[in-house]
């Protein structure tokens, strides 16, 4: 299983993105051993060849595991089916998932494709128009953010409702770790967290917890809330995200 | 209730329509109830109970204690785990299961949301964006390149059968027509995603939906 050799099996393709640190938390959060090889979007690595190789989509997270059952590498692509793999393979005790079948298994399903299929595609949207799109539509941007403070609202009701602060029974789970990068970056997006008190009181509970903390902090320390307290700062990160996120 | 399983459907939207060609594909019987989003009772209760985020799908399983779950994506694996016991669309080993749901997962959130934006931005909003339509038909070829270059070599997305992987696709595939000029010529640019398409519109459970579908709307 995880390698106490060197070299650890996993390798995470990744960035400081909100996609990218649900991997590193889940790997942290069960204490997994892994390599990072960080891409640099802006470069365009992420459409080279030996990229596509692994995942044909362009895109990270993506990652390699060597130590796959059957002997042969296998790579995983779509932050979503990464997390279902890791926990699936390396989480018998449950840790940050629940028996597979159970009721609480297909609830934590249903808010990992809530957030990977809504909240992400979404709030990417509301970023988009909002922070990057050369020609500025009030329309569109208003469009996406009010669909994503939507999405907020119907985890909000949920977690309002939770006796444990999670989204799903007594414990962490990957429902809550693919959503939270999302909500730490909400105001980049142009949401007012302070209409989503539960979801605030979420956020810092997941906070406290050290593993989130390295996982959050991969391939190194997100600068956005630094960012958001300059205007300066602000056009600048808008500018040089531009530059890669509009061609394509 | 009549029959064991309760699907809240809507009948124009793409996604019900991946979970019905799951049910037919697994030979499941089931109860429609269409829900009626232009008169809003989707955004309020007794629906929201039923699914806080006010969409459909939601199956609800009479058989397993009223067992209630939203979003097609997870319904189709709560469907498959449940009752596909012998593989007809799922897989038994865990690698083929593995590179299945990325695949799904790659529908859910790539091809899904994009498209629903290509389509809202060209016939629903009433201004006329160029710019956001340009943004979301960029977006459609981008995935259409994709699964074109995937299946090069394939016939299918896992393990050389139709699986859940594949039909996931379907529903939104349909709505060429909708996208009209903006995808004009896409069976030639992309001819292993044509193959692929047609060889799956060729299956009984599929013709099936798209029948029921046509019907109802
Ligand atoms: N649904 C995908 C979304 C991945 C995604 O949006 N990745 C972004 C970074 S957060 C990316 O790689 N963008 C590069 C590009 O578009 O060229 C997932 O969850 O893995
Ligand atoms: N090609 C992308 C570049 C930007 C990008 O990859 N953004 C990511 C976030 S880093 C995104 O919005 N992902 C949507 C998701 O995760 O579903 C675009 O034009 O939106």
């Amino acid at each position: 299983m995880s390698s106490t050799a060197e070299t650890p099996a996993i390798t995470l393709y990744t960035t400081q993105t909100p996609n990218g640190v649900k991997i590193s938390i889940a790997l942290e959060e069960l204490g997994l051993p892994y390599t990072v090889k960080k891409l640099d979007l802006s470069t365009g690595v992420q459409k080279e060849p030996w990229f596509l190789a692994i995942n044909p989509n362009g895109r990270m997270p993506a990652i390699t595991d060597t130590s796959f059952p059957d002997g042969k590498a296998i790579h995983v692509w779509e932050s979503g089916a990464i997390l279902q793999y890791l926990v699936e393979t390396y989480d018998k005790d449950h840790k940050i998932s629940y028996p597979k079948g159970s009721r609480e298994d297909w609830q934590v399903q249903q808010w990992l494709f809530f957030q990977n299929t809504g909240v992400g595609p979404m709030q990417g949207q509301a970023n988009h128009f909002f922070r990057y799109a050369p020609e500025r539509i009030p329309y569109a941007t208003n469009r996406y953010i009010a669909e994503t403070e939507r999405l907020y609202s119907v985890l909000e009701a949920q977690l309002a409702s939770s006796s444990s602060g999670f989204l799903v029974g007594d414990r962490l789970t990957i429902a809550d770790i693919t959503t939270w990068g999302w909500i730490t970056i909400a105001e980049w997006s142009g949401i007012d967290v302070a209409k989503f008190p539960a979801l605030q009181k979420w956020q810092k509970l997941l906070e406290q917890r050290p593993a989130l903390k390295r996982g959050a902090d991969v391939p190194e320390p997100s600068k956005i809330k630094e960012t958001l307290k300059s205007p300066e700062a602000i056009e600048k990160a808008q500018q040089a995200a531009t530059k890669w996120i509009v061609p394509k | 209730m009549s029959e064991s399983i309760t699907l809240h459907s809507h009948k124009g939207g793409p996604n019900p329509w991946k979970v019905v060609m799951v049910l037919e594909e697994l030979g499941l019987k089931y109860n429609t109830i269409f829900v009626d989003a232009n008169t809003g009772e989707h955004k309020k209760g007794p629906y929201t109970a039923l699914n806080p985020n006010g969409r459909m799908p939601t199956l609800v399983d009479h058989s397993n204690n009223d067992f209630t779950i939203w979003e097609s994506g997870a319904i189709v694996l709560y469907l498959i785990g449940k009752y596909d016991t012998t593989h007809k669309i799922s897989f038994p080993d865990f690698d083929s299961t593995a590179i299945a749901n990325q695949y799904l997962m790659f529908q859910m959130s790539g091809q899904g949301p994009y498209f629903g934006q290509a389509a809202w931005f060209m016939h629903f909003h009433s201004e006329k964006l160029p710019s956001a339509v340009e943004r979301y038909v960029a977006e459609i070829h981008r995935i259409l390149g994709v699964l074109d270059g995937i299946l090069a070599d394939k016939e299918y997305l896992v393990g050389g059968k139709a699986s859940y992987a594949d039909l996931s696709f379907i529903p939104w595939n349909w709505a060429f027509g909708f996208f009209g000029e903006h995808v004009a010529g896409w069976e030639e640019k992309y001819p292993n995603f044509t193959a692929w398409n047609t060889r799956l519109n060729e299956r009984a459970a599929v013709k099936k939906t798209k029948a029921d579908k046509a019907a109802v709307n």
